[in-house]
């Protein structure tokens, strides 16, 4: 009877040992699985950014287009505006430059309204 | 099954069959538990950190897209402010021009005999009357003496008609220059307080004070002025 518990106690031994790799691979699978989602993330992470990047940069060329517009369309104005400035004092200044020499050689003597003579 | 006798090799073998049985069983079972939450865990981690960085990288593009457009409106007013730039620039232009050019027309009007005569003798009253002095120099262009000589009694006497005060005039040796345009320069209280009524000066002064006035007349009045006192 002896020898056969020995082999009792023996087979329920191995049988142990078994039950803890099976429960060893679970917690292996379980530090991968850890990792695993690690990577992922930053592979979706990673996905996003560029994503966003793309989504940047379309938006930075439609207004970079928009603002050369803008700028052009000052210029024209402000060349515009020039011009007529230009004209305007083309035609203008006869008459102004006559206002003035009348104005300077215009005197009129006047004495002070306050002044007092003792 | 009763424990009063001994068991026999089959039973021993059936029960060790169970035990193992068991033994693997309850095994197998933790180990689904763990993969179970190994799984869970695995969601939620990478949930959590894919969560994390999609907002940075959000508040990271709303700070590129603010600052581009910042960007553009800094652009947008640094345009704006050349373009006025220009223009100012070039109506001042103009403007100094137009000034230059009736500096130089001044001495039309000098050379006109009988517009300079009258200018002469009003500008010197008005030059006494400023200064209400009973001794005053007088500095003019040496070509002018002649005409001041003649024109000064008559000068003298309107000045003592309206103040009733008499005025000495010394005449100074420094003359004006004799390519100007002529005019006197009147200076009372030992020389200290001066009235300059050359064409020259009176222009400089109308430089400034006469710019609304020829503003109006070039460009016309401006579409946004509401105050006209």
């Amino acid at each position: 009877m002896a020898a056969s518990n020995s082999t009792g106690i023996q087979t329920l031994l191995e049988a142990e040992k078994e039950a803890s790799k099976i429960v060893q691979k679970a917690r292996t699978y379980r530090v991968q699985r850890l990792k695993d989602a690690r990577a992922e993330a930053a592979k979706e992470i990673e996905e996003l950014k560029a994503s966003k990047n793309e989504a940047f940069k379309n938006f930075e060329q439609e207004h970079a287009g928009s603002s050369d517009q803008t700028s052009h369309r000052v210029e024209v104005e402000t060349e515009q505006k020039r011009v007529e400035i230009e004209a305007a004092f083309a035609k203008n200044r006869e008459a102004v430059l006559h206002k003035l020499l009348d104005t300077v050689f215009a005197v009129e003597p006047k004495i002070h309204p306050n002044a007092r003579f003792n | 099954m009763s424990f009063n006798k001994a068991l026999n090799d089959e039973e021993v073998f059936s029960e060790m069959r169970k035990m193992v049985a068991f033994i693997k069983q309850e095994a197998l079972e933790k180990a689904r538990e763990i993969k179970v939450k190994a799984d869970e865990e695995f969601n939620i981690e990478k949930a959590k950190l894919v969560r994390q960085e999609a907002i940075n990288i959000d508040a990271a593009f709303q700070r590129k897209v603010k600052q581009a457009d910042v960007q553009r409106r800094i652009a947008q007013s640094n345009n704006i402010n050349k373009s006025r730039m220009t223009l100012l620039l070039t109506r001042q232009q103009m403007l100094d021009d137009l000034f230059a050019e009736s500096r130089t027309q001044l001495l039309t009007v000098t050379k006109d005999p009988a517009r300079y005569e009258k200018f002469l003798s009003d500008s010197i009253l008005q030059s006494f009357f400023r200064l209400l002095e009973t001794e005053v120099t007088i500095q003019y262009r040496m070509a002018d003496k002649a005409l001041i000589d003649k024109l000064l009694p008559g000068v003298k006497a309107r000045y003592e008609e309206a103040t009733q005060q008499t005025v000495d005039v010394q005449f100074l040796g420094d003359h004006l220059p004799a390519d100007g345009a002529g005019g006197v320069i009147v200076a009372g209280n030992g020389g200290r307080t001066k009235c300059n009524n050359t064409p020259e000066a009176r222009l400089a002064i109308l430089e400034e004070d006469m710019l609304p006035l020829v503003r109006d007349m070039l460009f016309g009045q401006s579409p946004n002025r509401r105050f006209f006192n």
